[in-house]
């Protein structure tokens, strides 16, 4: 099976001339003595010890697996209003959280449920403490793992079609040092800095114009150290920063419609973010398209053809469409599936147009000078990342995997990530959208327009930004001379996998950065797309009552 | 419903990000990660006028003239205006420092400011928050620290226009239900007419202490259980708040008051073999950190704490058992706050859903006539201790008083908001609500006083003599309770449930006490009342939080010991996982219980 192992991704690889690099960090090989000069990895390293070799329910079977991961998550958010302050919170706490598995690869406890316990750890490096959390959740954990194993058992004599593949796969132990980075934040400078820019509407004459509701913004800034062991003899220290900062703004139009905007600038370290400057520009740009946006025509009824996508939401779009659809999930139990979601059976076949390619790459750290939230060198599985080519030449080659394999994919890929505490599952890291001859915006907006005169329309579409999945908030109307008009209350139909697979019919040559700030956090690189049948219909949501009083002078 | 203070630990995860979570599957262990907050460089004590105060009066005063009389409005879409407005704010500085297992888990501080916005429509006779309305009647929004006045204003202008249009849409749908309903029982007004008040004084000053001096204290009371190994877990928390509350309303209140509190929780936890969870808590309050007890006393206590549940895990489960029962002072203040407290509350007497057992009974005896019951929030301490439940004023601006509930067994009056009933139109300073619920009459410091006192030593005698009376083995010494509930819906019995920590059985044949667990305390309020016997001379202190529909807020009970001559006890619901499978680190190996557990 073995031999099998990285065969669709040589194969994609062959295709495309890329390599199938190794993961980005060069160090001596460090060792599991370096490791436990670590306070932390040593507590979890005696404790991991002492629970494979004690723990046990009599005439139950022992774990074959644990592994600890404790992070020390370090955050910072100060949000403002109106030009105040809120407040400044400043949090650090350490959370543990542990797997046991019980059984063998081929048939353990997971899948039933209840497969790891979380608890509060100590701040402080010692070592009695750390034990006692770790000790506390192991006990539970295999204890929940115990009874999700005779759960499992049972339901396998419920089924008359065997499980697809293994249900942990077997990876070489790694270990691997980092000096995690740690955050340095001048507290006091950005609480005033997301007062002064949630005030900026104070200052704008535009504003009185845009009958402004509110001003919010927020600045967050958070540092997470992981440790990891497992009894497979990984170790793992590693770290990631991750900053942003947001402006939202929203008013009514006169029928009472909602006008929301909002800017978020997000990066790996405080460099990556807008310079006040740049950032102030960006919240008076959100205030005059308020004013814009109150003054736009309605949408018109429903429209079919063609539309735009600016890169800037054709990221929105494709995190969207395609982050769920590339991973490998476990299909249910008694199915013949390979995996979930809705490129579940698409494996080798064409998902989208032959001139797009789609890699997610986590050890892209940057792009365009810009940092990328969403790199990363090694999972939460303690598996190295990997480039993984997904599609190539349109052809779904590929699925992002952890630890639990499908049909044809034993081995993990390096995306068994997780957000704090959470199970490791497979998520995209950077995922990249290129095309190949792809167009400047310009021959993009004359192609729309070349389009739509085929079509026979009068008039195409073009997205700015989306709010959400299809709900755009900047949107225009074309007209042929190439003239644009904004108009407001839309939704956006059918851009779906259908349309993914049939309706692209070009792309743009510059990629957008999407750094999308959270729980894991992820990047999308995504370039304009021209889509040739989409529906534009109104929205159709309810308008509120306007104020029923104006607002303090 | 009475919580102690540490079964409550904020259980809110930080940084869920706007991607989705992945599902995690079952990972129930402990509540963690409290968000919290650091402070800002406060605001000290304020000198008068307070920017907050006159931001909020101003603004106050222009949604209450300006909202229903906008002009250019046609007939049919004039709004009804609103009859009164009332804005709310507390402001808060606060400092958690948290250690579990011998070592800091959490320690940080905070400031943050929250506005409670109520728009009342229609009239005091019939408004929007009528009957299940109730609840809707507030809009919350945090607030801007600092005194900024625009973004304070526009902050409660966003908060109003929200909160009055739910106001207009809950008043419509009032009028509606009015028209076909049948005859309510109350046709008590929804408001009751007070006098305004205006009491302003100097802001709380931010929390300061000393943070290392104080992580280091709380971490050493956690290391204590390390002598203790099979306490599998625990918690020791302090708490200081500062906190100043401001409330304005439309009919000329303008109240500053101050509140400051310091609290050190000690939660330990254990498990039987059985799978019986144990637990015992300890807290120390004070109004600022100074007041707090010495580190010995503390850690004296922590001591009594793990000894006692190395014990408690080893008692018999007892069986259910109805005869004569001694209730220590702290457990019968716990009683008391359950059994009577609650159904005390103004707003039970009224409404189609409540049960409404005392509601007939004023001028009537419900207690025997050497008990007395009164609330009296502005009492700060019983003795040397000090009182969880005091404030100056309400939370909807009133004056606290203190009220003879029961006079000699006597009922005389209920725990009064606003809210009227058919016995009594007015509040008597009792109307209280966590931030973004409306309040409604609830308990401050319910004391609980006896004319029929004796020694506890009499009182265990009498006990033993009760149950040779009536033939049974023991009676039951309750020394500890944690909590309870009180169920006071008309759809449910009228019952009870008190969960007792620490119970005794007493045995008339002179044998030692044998300390038992496993039973909750049962029964029905006219009952269980009537069957006090005789009380002790000296009086417990229970602090803790209570939650009820208008939020979770800090009381205090006190009371005497009390014998009674029955009481009903059943068996408490119980977990069923073992006790951990390896002993706890650091323990010797052969003291703790858990290797047993394992063979």
């Amino acid at each position: 099976m073995s031999r099998m192992r990285n065969l669709p991704t040589l194969v994609g690889a062959v295709l495309l001339g890329l390599c199938v690099c190794a993961p980005c960090f060069v160090a001596a090989q460090q060792t599991r003595a370096d490791a436990e000069k670590d306070p932390v990895l040593n507590a979890m390293l005696q404790e991991l010890d002492r629970s494979m070799s004690q723990l046990q329910l009599k005439g139950f079977a022992k774990p074959f697996f644990i592994q600890y991961r404790i992070e020390d998550v370090e955050g910072y958010q100060t949000k403002a209003e109106f030009g105040a302050s809120e407040g400044l919170v400043h949090n650090r706490e350490r959370v543990a959280r542990v797997t046991v598995r019980v059984g063998d690869y081929k048939i353990d406890n997971t899948g039933a449920g209840g497969d790891g316990a979380v608890a509060l750890e100590s701040l402080d490096d010692d070592p009695i403490a750390l034990r006692s959390a770790l000790w506390m959740a192991t006990d539970q954990a295999y204890k929940n793992a115990l009874a999700a194993y005779a759960q499992k058992q049972a339901a396998l004599k419920q089924v008359q079609t065997p499980p697809q593949a293994d249900d942990f796969s077997h990876e070489k132990p790694v270990v691997m040092l980092e000096t995690p980075p740690k955050l340095s934040i001048d507290a006091a400078d950005w609480v005033s800095r997301m007062a002064a820019i949630s005030g900026a509407y104070r200052k704008d004459s535009a504003a009185k114009d845009a009958a402004l509701q509110y001003s919010r913004s927020e600045f967050d800034a958070r540092a997470i150290t992981e440790w990891l062991a497992t009894s497979e003899g990984t170790i793992v220290r590693k770290g990631a920063a991750e900053y942003r900062e947001l402006i939202a703004v929203g008013t009514q139009a006169p029928d009472g419609m909602s006008l929301d905007r909002s800017y978020t600038s997000t990066g790996t370290s405080l460099k990556d973010l807008d310079a006040p400057d740049a950032f102030n520009k960006h919240a008076q740009n959100l205030i005059a398209s308020l004013v814009d946006l109150r003054k736009a025509p309605l949408v018109e009824d429903e429209y079919h053809g063609p539309l735009l996508l600016s890169a800037d939401a054709d990221a929105d779009t494709m995190n969207a469409l395609l982050s769920d659809s590339v991973t490998a999930t476990r299909p249910a139990l008694g199915t013949q599936a390979r995996t979930n979601g809705a490129f579940a059976s698409s494996y080798q076949t064409r998902v989208m147009p032959d001139f797009v390619d789609v890699v997610d790459d986590p050890g892209l750290k940057d792009y365009g000078g810009k940092g990328l939230v969403g790199a990363f060198d090694i999972d939460e599985e303690g598996v190295p990342a990997q480039a993984v080519n997904l599609i190539s030449e349109g052809r779904l080659v590929n699925y992002l995997i952890g630890r639990q394999p499908v049909r044809d994919f034993p081995q993990s890929n390096g995306h068994g990530r997780a957000g704090l505490t959470g199970e490791p599952h497979p998520e995209i890291g950077v995922l990249k959208i290129t095309a190949r001859n792809g167009l400047s915006d310009t021959d993009l907006n004359a192609k729309l327009i070349a389009l739509a005169k085929d079509d026979g329309q009068k008039s195409a579409y073009y997205a700015e930004t989306l709010g959400g999945a299809n709900s755009p908030r900047l949107l225009y109307r074309v007209n042929a001379d190439g003239t644009r008009v904004l108009v407001r209350g839309a939704a956006l139909d059918d851009i779906d996998q259908r349309a993914l697979r049939s309706s692209i019919v070009a792309a743009g040559k510059d990629l957008f950065v999407a750094n999308y700030y959270g729980d894991v956090p992820t990047t999308v690189l995504a370039p304009a797309l021209l889509l040739d049948d989409v529906t534009v219909r109104r929205a159709n949501r309810k308008n509120q009552k306007l104020p029923f009083y104006p607002p303090p002078e | 419903m009475l919580i102690p203070d540490s079964a409550n630990p904020v259980t809110r995860e930080i940084f869920r990000g706007q991607k989705r979570i992945p599902a995690g599957k079952c990972l129930p262990v402990l509540a963690i990660l409290p968000v919290l907050l650091l402070c800002l460089p406060a605001a000290g004590a304020q000198s008068a006028p307070s920017p907050l105060l006159e931001a909020m009066t101003s603004e106050l005063h222009r949604a209450f003239t300006s909202l229903g009389k906008q002009p250019g409005q046609t007939d049919a879409d004039k709004q009804t205006p609103p009859y009164f407005i009332s804005y709310s704010v507390s402001d808060s500085s606060f400092a958690v420092i948290r250690a579990e297992f011998g070592a800091l888990a959490n320690s940080v501080s905070s400031r943050m400011r929250f506005a409670d916005v109520q728009v009342r429509v229609g009239s005091p006779k019939l408004d929007n928050t009528h009957g299940n309305h109730r609840a809707s009647a507030v809009q919350a929004v945090q607030l801007p620290l600092g005194d900024d006045r625009e973004a304070l204003t526009r902050s409660l202008w966003l908060a109003t226009n929200a909160e009055y249009g739910k106001a207009l849409d809950n008043y419509l749908r009032v009028e509606t239900e009015e028209q076909v309903r049948a005859k309510e029982e109350d046709t008590s007004p929804d408001f009751s007419k007070e006098p305004s008040q205006v009491h302003i004084e100097s802001a709380a000053p931010p929390v300061e202490i000393d943070r290392t001096a104080w992580e280091q204290r709380v971490r050493a009371l956690s290391k204590i259980f390390r002598e203790y190994p099979d306490v599998y877990q625990n918690i020791v928390m302090l708490t200081v708040q500062n906190q100043t509350d401001y409330f304005v309303s439309s009919e000329g209140s303008q109240v500053v008051t101050p509140h400051l509190s310091a609290r050190v929780v000690v939660l330990a936890v254990t498990r039987a073999d059985d799978g019986m969870d144990l637990f015992r808590e300890q807290t120390f309050e004070a109004e600022d950190v100074a007041g707090l007890p010495s580190q010995a006393t503390m850690e004296a206590a922590v001591r009594e704490l793990g000894k006692s549940l190395e014990k408690l895990r080893k008692a018999p489960v007892t069986q259910p058992f109805d005869g004569p029962a001694l209730l220590s002072g702290r457990a019968a203040a716990v009683f008391f706050h359950e059994v009577l407290g609650h159904r005390l509350e103004g707003q039970r007497q009224r409404g189609d859903q409540e049960g409404q057992t005392f509601t007939k009974d004023v001028g009537k005896e419900v207690l025997p006539s050497f008990l007395s019951v009164e609330d009296d929030p502005t009492r700060t301490r019983f003795d040397k201790t000090w009182l969880s439940g005091s404030y100056q004023y309400d939370d909807e601006g009133q004056k606290a008083q203190r009220v003879d509930l029961v006079s000699n067994g006597v009922l005389k009056t209920f725990l009064m908001s606003r809210l009227p009933i058919a016995s009594f139109s007015d509040s008597n300073g009792h109307g209280r609500a966590e931030t973004g619920h409306v309040p409604t009459g609830r308990q401050g410091n319910l004391i609980v006083t006896s004319t029929k006192t004796e020694p506890e030593s009499d009182l265990r005698k009498e006990l033993i003599a009760e149950a040779k009376q009536e033939g049974k083995p023991y009676g039951l010494y309750f020394e500890d309770i944690s909590s309870g509930f009180a169920v006071t819906t008309r759809s449910s019995p009228q019952a009870f449930q008190v969960i007792p920590l620490v119970v005794w059985r007493v045995y008339v044949d002179g044998r030692p006490d044998e300390l038992v667990r496993g039973v909750s305390i049962v029964g029905t309020p006219l009952a269980a009342l009537k069957k006090i016997v005789a009380t002790g001379d000296k009086s417990e202190v229970f602090n803790g939080e209570c939650g009820a529909e208008s939020g979770t807020i800090p009381v205090s009970a006190v009371a005497p010991a009390m014998l009674l001559s029955e009481l009903e006890t059943q068996r408490q619901a119980q977990g069923t996982a073992r006790p951990p499978i390896l002993t706890i680190p650091g323990a010797p190996a052969a003291t703790a219980s858990g290797k047993e557990a394992a063979q």
